[in-house]
């Protein structure tokens, strides 16, 4: 299999497998969610947008959400023979960027920071490393050989998890 | 890449509509900053969201966005961007001093890039209210310098939709033989779009409903 570079979209998740990369461009308020079983090298990443499909009667797009993302994006490892109990998360995003407009008390990627955490340790899935909130976009880089997640940020250096 | 909601005729319509604004714009921008500045629309388009990325030159493109959330009759957000390289010139030209790290941008050089986009989105949506009266007005501009995809990801949020639609006027500031390009963009919330569709028709005496 070629070392394919996947780009995961707004409100997508995609699932494969090393030697694939998993890439979500310019993360701004929204999440990267990634996940990976080390011993069969599968791994997930999820771009989510809002922390909570609660208020919405209806779920067009499962990724859109921090809950049923992460459940969509299980459902897609464990097709690809990956255990539930070796997986470990990492997270990226939930920046602020324009920081004069916040409408409520907790900015939005704030809040969505703290859903994405709640629902990893809901479903006992443990955070190894998180590069959350501040005020900068990011690009993450999701490396299934390694499992390392490579973060861009515009006019600094690159980052490694 | 246009959308297929606006016809050319409304194509036509809305440069009309930006050609009145940017001229507005140039009056007010040169009574601020006391010399005279030319402005021409170079571009009216409707893009999808997925597509400005591209148009601003690719997904990790370095962009100054000036941002604005409207409220009125319709909602939503207006974005300007400015080429990241061209920020310091044209805070040059606003505030009379060039910037030398466009990262690190004084309180002065900020205050005047955010005046810019104000100025600009006010003159358009004025324009607009003019046309189809529709009654839009900003709130309070915020400034980021960064990649596009990540203004979009975050305007998306805002909006909390995964695709939007955009009304584009790319706007052309000419000072001497100085050019520098804006490119304004009106993100109108989910519905709003339907809204303004039916008030261009309605002022253009279409049959349309949207």
């Amino acid at each position: 299999m070629a070392d394919d570079n996947w780009i995961v979209g707004i409100a997508e998740y995609k699932a494969t497998q090393s030697p694939n990369r998993l890439t979500a461009y310019g993360l701004g308020s929204c999440v990267g969610i990634v996940l990976y079983d080390q011993y069969t090298k599968v791994g997930g990443l999820a771009h989510i947008m809002l922390p909570s499909s609660r208020f919405y009667s209806q779920v067009a797009l499962p990724g859109k959400f921090a809950d049923t993302a992460i459940d969509a994006l299980l459902t897609e490892m464990k097709n690809l023979g990956c255990r539930r109990e070796r997986l470990f998360s990492k997270i990226v995003g939930g920046a602020n960027m324009f920081s004069l407009i916040s409408q409520s008390a907790v900015p939005i990627g704030l809040r969505n920071v703290a859903a994405v955490r709640e629902e990893l340790k809901k479903r006992e899935i443990p955070i190894l490393a998180e590069q959350v909130g501040g005020t900068s976009g990011r690009t993450v880089i999701f490396d299934l050989v390694s499992g390392r997640v490579e973060i861009r940020k515009l006019n600094q250096s690159t980052e490694w998890v | 890449m246009e959308s297929e909601i606006f016809s050319d005729f409304q194509l036509d319509a809305l440069r009309e509509i930006g050609n009145v604004g940017a001229g507005n714009a140039a009056t007010a921008l040169s009574q601020m900053v006391g010399r005279r500045i030319d402005m021409s629309v170079t571009k009216v388009l409707v893009l999808p969201t997925d597509a400005i990325a591209g148009f601003l030159g690719g997904l990790e493109q370095n962009v100054a966005a000036v941002h604005m959330p409207i409220y009125g009759e319709v909602c939503g957000i207006s974005l300007v961007f400015f080429p990241m390289g061209r920020i310091s010139e044209l805070c040059g030209m606003l505030v009379g001093k060039e910037e030398k790290d466009p990262f690190c941008l004084s309180e002065l050089g900020q205050s005047a890039i955010k005046e810019l986009g104000s100025i600009l989105t006010g003159a358009y949506l004025s324009a607009l209210f003019r046309f189809v009266h529709i009654q839009m007005i900003h709130g309070v501009p915020g400034l980021a310098l960064d990649m596009a995809q990540a203004v979009l990801d975050t305007v998306l949020v805002e909006l909390e939709q995964k695709e939007e639609v955009a009304i584009v006027i790319e706007t052309e500031f000419l000072e001497n033989e100085k050019q520098i390009t804006g490119s304004f963009f009106l993100l109108p919330e989910a519905g709003s779009l339907k809204k303004l569709f039916t008030a261009f028709s309605k002022s253009l005496g279409l049959p349309g409903n949207g």
